[in-house]
């Protein structure tokens, strides 16, 4: 299991729209390292899917990332990405934002979950 | 100003401002507003006022920052009409009230070329009432000295630069003390300017200005309780205009806890309603609540203030009242359009009416 | 011959067999402790299965809250993520992973770990609308840790899952492969041992 590495996961990424990215920066979950590397990536109507999903894997591959935050939406322009990411590091949480309400219907881990209670 | 010769000059704009002021939205627009159940209704009810279709080419779904983009965008193009066609001293009067927006501006700027960041982005980001030409020159600068000497070449708020702060400041101090530090110097030149255009306009803003004044000092005491600033450094944010200046100003800087800004405010009996309920809820857990509902009061105070500004002919008072009040009408539309997005419905009437 | 089905491929000696009879009933102690530890996974399993559903429901409502504050933010003071994205210095809100034992089965937990003096952002609204910010500040702090939280849970479902299904593949083979292999093993001695005895007796 991933014990050792676990240890050095501290942080926090996000991606999101502007609202949410400020509201997390807020609550101090923001980090530029010694390489001017973000931690979090703002994503307006303009933004390239392809973008999001650079960042996504730039993520999902940092050493130092304990849990990525997501917006539901964002979520949504990457789906197939988003639902072939079955690593337990870092943990993936899909969030609402402000202009898309939460749908559990469309979580990737909650449909396992129904999946799951529905067929044991 | 004699009311003899204002018409000749500045009564057609003071009409097209009344004109204006006559299309800002009512109670009664209000309480249609806060009916609706999406921001498709929203838009609906929005075109039958003064706002017509400005969202008629929105794309769906509408978000509100579009909806308070595009209400600022009617608003800028009112000003610039009016600037437009405004001659001395009405121009400079105008060009005054401008600066307010020039310093967020040109402190985004700061901002950004601090962070190494591409400034041209940040050109969109910009207030457009606080837009000037050569702002895009000021993008060129790649580092802070090189923009502090533009700023100093290029801008209308040199002068407040040169006063308040060095190149050195702007890399060391915190930026929203440059910010305030700017916006003091602007208040109190623009108390200044405003005395010189003599009775009845130096009367009425002076009015305005002082609250706006009293405004910042009561802020600034407050949100700097348990901060990194020191109480010299509050005491240098604090504007030397207003009503509390200066006997106020001094108690204010030394404050520790906010029943101290309120025995402040006792002193002047305007001001002594600000805190009259935030008292009861005055424990230390609730002190953020008080501050909240005291910034509404604020909002409501200054509407109250530029309303008046109306009941006076022949000044210039009205310019800037119609601005703010619009402004205000942008931040309620936004308010309950966010309340109608978000489903909130409980606080949707937690905006500042006009009329 | 007797004993249909797979059978090891062994010489049906009477050692053969005393050894066959000792690993079948190997077999079936571990089959039934990996049994046991895949009940004990379950129950674990099913009842963060349950959190993890009611969690992700809060966590849309407390997302809510939270984005509402900072409406309450943007109407007292305007637009201020330019300067809050560029103040970012470094992360006060991190995280912690500890570690949880559920019958050998190491499943993370992450806990909180705030720094209480970060003050990056104290003075962003200080003209006006601080309060506010400080405010919307806390609502979001709170909301991250509910995140965090989630987090965990989820990332316990997903270790657990996998082990889970692993525990699973493991019993069945047990049950299904090995067990009636060996089954088949001790027939198949058996038989030819009897087969033995009987050419014993004819001679």
């Amino acid at each position: 299991m991933t014990t050792p590495s676990a240890k050095d996961r501290v942080l926090i990424a996000a991606i999101g729209d502007e609202d949410t990215i400020t509201g997390l920066l807020l609550a101090g979950i923001g980090n530029i390292d010694n390489k001017q590397k973000k931690n979090f990536l703002v994503v307006d109507s303009k933004t390239q899917v392809s973008t999001i999903e650079a960042a996504f894997q730039d993520f999902t591959e940092r050493k130092d990332i304990a849990i990525l935050l997501i917006n539901q939406h964002l979520a949504e322009k990457i789906r197939p990405t988003v639902d072939r990411y079955e690593q337990a590091f870092p943990a993936l949480l899909e969030i609402p934002s402000k202009d898309h309400p939460y749908d559990p219907s469309k979580d990737s881990i909650l449909k396992r979950v129904q999946k799951l209670f529905g067929d044991t | 100003m004699e009311a003899l010769f204002f018409n000749v000059s500045s009564g057609f704009l003071e009409g097209v401002v009344r004109g204006y002021k006559a299309g800002i939205l009512t109670q009664a627009q209000y309480a249609n507003l806060t009916q609706c159940d999406t921001l498709e209704d929203f838009r609906m009810q929005l075109s039958s006022t003064d706002y017509g279709n400005f969202l008629a080419n929105e794309p769906l779904p509408i978000s509100t920052s579009t909806i308070a983009e595009k209400a600022t965008q009617v608003l800028v193009d009112q000003f610039n009409y009016i600037r437009s066609n405004a001659v001395e001293p009405l121009s400079k009067f105008l060009d005054y009230m401008t600066y307010a927006y020039m310093i967020d501006n040109v402190i985004l700027l700061i901002t950004g070329t601090l962070h190494e960041r591409d400034t041209h982005e940040l050109l969109e980001r910009c207030h457009p009432l606080g837009v000037f030409d050569t702002m895009p020159a000021l993008c060129v600068a790649t580092n802070v000295e090189e923009l502090y000497q533009s700023v100093l070449v290029e801008t209308p708020l040199a002068p407040y630069f040169r006063d308040c702060v060095s190149a050195q400041d702007l890399d060391d101090l915190n930026i929203e003390i440059i910010r305030n530090t700017l916006y003091k110097a602007y208040l109190e030149d623009f108390y200044n300017f405003c005395t010189t255009l003599g009775e009845p306009t130096a009367e009425i803003m002076h009015r305005i200005l002082s609250f706006e004044a009293d405004r910042r000092t009561i802020n600034i005491t407050i949100n700097s309780f348990d901060t990194e600033l020191s109480k010299e450094q509050r005491a240098k944010l604090f504007p030397t205009v207003g009503r509390l200046f200066p006997a106020g100003n001094n108690a204010l800087a030394r404050a520790d806890e906010i029943d101290q800004v309120r025995a402040v405010c006792d002193a002047i009996p305007e001001y002594r309603a600000f805190f009259a309920e935030g008292s009861a809820a005055g424990e230390d857990g609730n002190q953020a609540g008080a501050a909240s509902s005291l910034e509404s009061r604020f909002f409501a105070t200054e509407v109250h203030l530029n309303k008046l500004a109306f009941l006076q002919q022949f000044q210039f008072g009205v310019f800037y009242s119609y601005v703010k009040l619009k402004e205000q009408e942008i931040r309620s539309l936004t308010w309950i359009a966010e309340c109608i997005a978000q489903d909130a419905k409980d606080r949707i009437h937690d905006f500042v009416p006009i009329f | 011959m007797s004993g249909t089905g797979p059978r090891e491929a062994i010489f049906p000696t009477r050692m053969a067999l005393t050894n066959t009879k000792l690993r079948l009933k190997g077999a079936q102690t571990g089959h039934s402790l990996l049994a046991k530890k895949r009940d004990a996974l379950t129950t674990r399993f099913r009842s963060i299965l349950k959190k993890v559903d009611e969690a992700k429901r809060k966590m849309g409502r407390v997302m809510q809250l939270a984005s509402f504050s900072l409406a309450e933010v943007t109407y007292a003071t305007g637009d201020i993520s330019y300067q809050v994205q560029e103040s970012v210095k470094t992360a006060s809100f991190k995280v912690k992973a500890k570690q949880d034992n559920v019958s050998g089965v190491l499943l993370p937990a992450f806990e909180v770990d705030r720094d209480p003096s970060g003050s990056d952002f104290n003075l962003t609204g200080l003209g006006r609308g601080g309060q506010q910010i400080q405010k919307s500040k806390e609502v979001y702090a709170k909301a991250v840790e509910t995140l965090v939280e989630l987090a965990s849970l989820q990332t316990a479902f997903t270790i657990l899952d996998e082990v889970i299904k692993a525990t699973n593949r493991r019993v069945n083979a047990i049950e299904h492969v090995v067990i009636p292999k060996l089954e088949n093993t001790i027939k198949y001695v058996m038989s030819e041992l009897d087969e033995m005895d009987r050419e014993e007796f004819f001679r």
